[in-house]
């Protein structure tokens, strides 16, 4: 399964991926990888009627993603994988799920972070999952719309938002 | 009183609670929240708290408009409105959905005055002119 779009973003299904990215990089399926979303039907289906009827959509635990994404009898799809946060996003690399470089979406303001850009806030723990992803070899690329500029985040970046807690 | 949110991204929904004011005078029970810069967890506790605001002042229903099906406002609200009853999330807002609401909002059922905003809010688009 070609992830197309490996992307943390606290809002998840939104305008930006529903439109923006998906008429960009017409994806054939969006996959939500949450344990807790997954584990309530009800909010699992607010999330899901977000996405318009032309593009599938699963929302599932991360265990259940990784296995999706690897799983050859779906190698055909283009998919959209996102989740709600760095570290997820980083125990969904651990797990094995194929991933390209992961762009980082939107991490907004919330108690505790930092701004490392004007849509992306980080807190210890985001910072400690970037580096799990640096470490496991993947790149990181804060971009929050098509087109929009791209912002490599590299372990410098994540030593100086460290500094700066 | 059935209260009102518009809840949109950037500035859209407190300009249209703004020009309301305009045409029909100062209004209460309206009130508008933008989307930017939170995080969808940020905005459903924003939108939590001015439904129990209202439940707590006595409010009788709680519309929400949001701009658009499918995005972080109309997400945020579902979750935040839950299984309750007397509360609705109507997509699409524009100022003829605002001010059927600031008329009627006193004399309608909560679901006929429900349904006369859908109804309202599709009847305003329309072509007006041109070729």
């Amino acid at each position: 399964m070609p992830v197309v779009l490996a992307r943390v973003d606290d809002r998840l299904i939104h305008g930006q991926v529903t439109v923006g990215w998906s008429e960009r990089l017409r994806p054939d399926r969006i996959i939500l990888a949450s344990n807790a979303i997954a584990a309530d039907p009800w909010q699992s289906r607010v999330y899901a009627s977000s996405v318009p009827p032309a593009i599938a959509v699963s929302v599932v635990s991360l265990a259940r993603a990784a296995a999706a994404l690897k799983a050859p009898e779906t190698a055909a799809e283009r998919v959209i994988v996102l989740t709600g946060s760095a570290a997820e996003m980083s125990d969904l690399a651990h797990l094995g799920a194929p991933l390209p470089a992961v762009n980082i979406g939107g991490m907004h303001f919330g108690a505790g972070k930092v701004e490392m850009l004007p849509f992306v806030f980080v807190d210890r723990g985001d910072l400690d999952a970037m580096r799990r992803m640096l470490s496991a070899g993947l790149s990181l690329v804060a971009q929050q719309v098509p087109g929009g500029r791209e912002h490599a985040v590299g372990l410098d970046q994540v030593e100086d938002m460290e500094s700066r807690l | 009183m059935i209260r009102a949110l518009v809840i949109t991204h950037g500035n859209i929904g407190a300009e249209l609670v703004r020009v309301t004011g305009l045409i029909l005078g100062p209004v209460e029970g309206l009130s508008a929240l933008s989307n930017s810069g939170k995080s969808l967890a940020d905005l459903r506790a924003e939108i939590s708290a001015w439904l129990a605001e209202g439940a707590a002042g006595g409010a009788t229903g709680a519309v929400i408009f949001v701009d658009d099906y499918g995005g972080s406002c109309a997400t945020a609200a579902q979750l935040a409105c839950g299984h309750e009853p007397d509360r609705a999330i109507l997509s699409g807002v524009n100022l003829a959905m605002l001010l059927g609401f600031l008329t009627w909002r006193e004399n309608d059922e909560f679901a006929e005055l429900v349904g006369r905003l859908v109804r309202k809010g599709r009847e305003a688009i329309t072509l007006v002119g041109g070729r």
